[in-house]
């Protein structure tokens, strides 16, 4: 318990300036979407369109007119942002004893190896969530501005849950990185490397259909707004995906650290 | 000398990773390219018949993947991203590792001005992001004449684009240089870069797909748009001296800054 609390405090500035970026990135976001909102010149000519068209190419879901829309547009911004701020926790958290030279320290107390990953998983697990009620907070605050209906709430709940698990995919693999790495100063790096190469391959899945199959390797399109707008539901293969890499993260984790060779 | 070698060394490894990833980067999307075109000049025809405004309401004018030179601006933007994190890692931890690894002392002991050890370190860091950025040259080149499949494209504005590279990494190092020196210590490098780089990426991504700028001012993602110089042939200038102007205030700022710094001592 010590342990834990003893994390939180020490990540919670760095919890406060990923919230304060993130409540920026979600401001000036809406106040772009104000120039949007009810354009006449737009919406006429979104009424000039045949709904069916619009639906064949899933527009509804990034229509900018809609705060639905927008929404849709801001969910993969959102989704970077706090997948890069976990996957900085998760790796650092475990990784940071052995460079600031305190591992000897912390794992002379009397409390097994086991629980000190444990602690130290909740704490970073704990920003995490309070991140995700951050981004939360913020849009839903800054959407009491505009017209909002069931739809919107719903879809913003959705989106929340897949954020949240994008979160613990990239938490689990950080964790993963600083317990098992032997050189502790690559686990950052290495987890820069890994949120880089999921994000370049998400955006390439998207643009042509014989590349789709790469997105079962990048977690950034696991949760497709188009899907959680329209269908209001979670692909369930994706969630057991996620669940398979966070579950066997961890196991790593936990098996490699309690035999880590320490650098002191 | 010395400590220039002394800094080369150490971020050699450092340096060789990076080019070996962007060369990997350029050359497996520039592979895919042809894959892509064939696509992507129906799906041109189908939206040339779209009235402009329902592009724009959507997010989908400036794509035009069918081009040599529009399907490398989308590489160039990742290719922007990854230089800019580069960068910043180099500016980050250019002198606020000395301070973390508790070498600094050690070092501010030997018979060298401050101004000189920044000088040296500055100048090392610039040699490594050159070696990079020479490699990102080479392999564009090779890459784009190898997978072109003899559609032609323009090298002046390719030139153009390679060359926004240099002041690119400029500006996010000598920013990156100037925060360390402004916060107390800096534990991590990585984190702070990843939030510089990326947030910039994102508010300018973000921004470009609305189309309307305030903002996006500060972002050197703003300042050197791919789509931009491909546009029109040339470099945005009054953007271009934003980011001048970001290089110019970070150095003499981190010059002033770091010779009046209070160094805590190892003991």
């Amino acid at each position: 318990m010590n342990i834990f609390r003893r994390e939180l405090k020490a990540n919670f500035r760095s919890l406060l300036i990923w919230g304060v970026i993130i409540i920026l990135f979600s401001t000036i976001g809406f106040s772009k979407f104000s120039a949007y909102e009810g354009n006449p010149e737009m919406l006429a000519i979104l009424d000039s369109i045949p709904p069916a068209f619009l639906a064949a190419f899933s527009f509804n879901a990034f229509n900018l007119t809609t705060i639905t829309g927008f929404f849709g547009v801001m969910f993969t911004y959102f989704s970077l942002l706090v997948s890069i701020a976990a996957a900085m926790w998760g790796s650092d958290i475990i990784a940071k004893e052995e460079r600031d030279k305190t591992v000897e320290f912390s794992l002379t107390l009397p409390v097994p190896r086991e629980k000190l990953v444990t602690a130290k998983i909740l704490a970073a697990m704990v920003n995490c969530i309070g991140l995700l009620l951050i981004t939360w907070g913020v849009t839903l605050f800054n959407a009491t501005n505009h017209q909002t209906d069931s739809e919107f709430y719903n879809f913003l709940s959705l989106s929340m849950l897949s954020l949240f698990i994008m979160q613990m995919i990239f938490l689990a693999i950080g964790i993963l990185l600083g317990c098992a790495m032997k050189q502790h100063k690559r686990a950052s790096s290495v987890a820069v490397s890994i949120i880089l190469g999921t994000y370049f391959l998400s955006i390439i899945a998207g643009l042509n259909k014989d590349l789709e199959f790469l997105k079962y390797f990048s977690p950034f399109k696991y949760f497709n707004p188009v899907i959680l707008l329209n269908e209001s539901r979670i692909e369930l293969l994706f969630v057991w995906i996620s669940a398979g890499i966070i579950a066997a993260s961890l196991v790593g984790a936990y098996v490699s650290y309690s035999r880590r060779d320490l650098y002191i | 000398m010395n400590i220039f070698m002394h800094e080369f060394k150490m971020s050699i490894r450092s340096v060789i990773t990076w080019s070996i990833a962007l060369f990997c980067l350029i050359f497996v999307f520039m592979s895919m390219f042809n894959a892509f075109a064939s696509d992507a000049e129906l799906l041109n025809e189908m939206m040339s018949q779209f009235p402009e405004e329902l592009l724009m309401a959507f997010g989908m004018t400036n794509i035009d993947m069918a081009t040599v030179l529009g399907f490398y601006s989308l590489i160039f933007t990742f290719i922007q991203i990854c230089i800019a994190i580069q960068a910043a890692n180099y500016g980050f931890s250019l002198v606020s590792v000395e301070e973390r690894d508790m070498t600094a002392d050690f070092l501010l002991a030997k018979p060298v001005g401050r101004t000189k050890i920044l000088t040296m370190k500055g100048l090392s860091a610039i040699t490594g992001l050159t070696l990079t950025n020479l490699i990102v040259w080479a392999s564009s080149f090779v890459f784009i004449n190898v997978y072109r499949d003899g559609r032609p494209y323009e090298i002046k504005t390719l030139l153009l684009l390679l060359l926004s590279i240099v002041m690119f990494q400029f500006v996010f190092m000598t920013v990156g240089l100037l925060i360390s020196l402004l916060v107390r210590r800096i534990r991590n490098v990585t984190p702070y870069s990843m939030g510089l780089a990326f947030g910039t990426y994102v508010l300018n991504a973000f921004g470009g797909m609305l189309g309307e700028e305030k903002l996006e001012l500060i972002t050197p993602f703003k300042h050197f748009d791919p789509n931009y110089i491909i546009n029109n042939a040339s470099f945005d200038f009054p953007m271009m001296f934003i980011s001048l102007s970001f290089i110019i205030v970070s150095i003499i700022a981190s010059y002033v800054l770091y010779t009046r710094r209070n160094i805590p001592s190892a003991v």
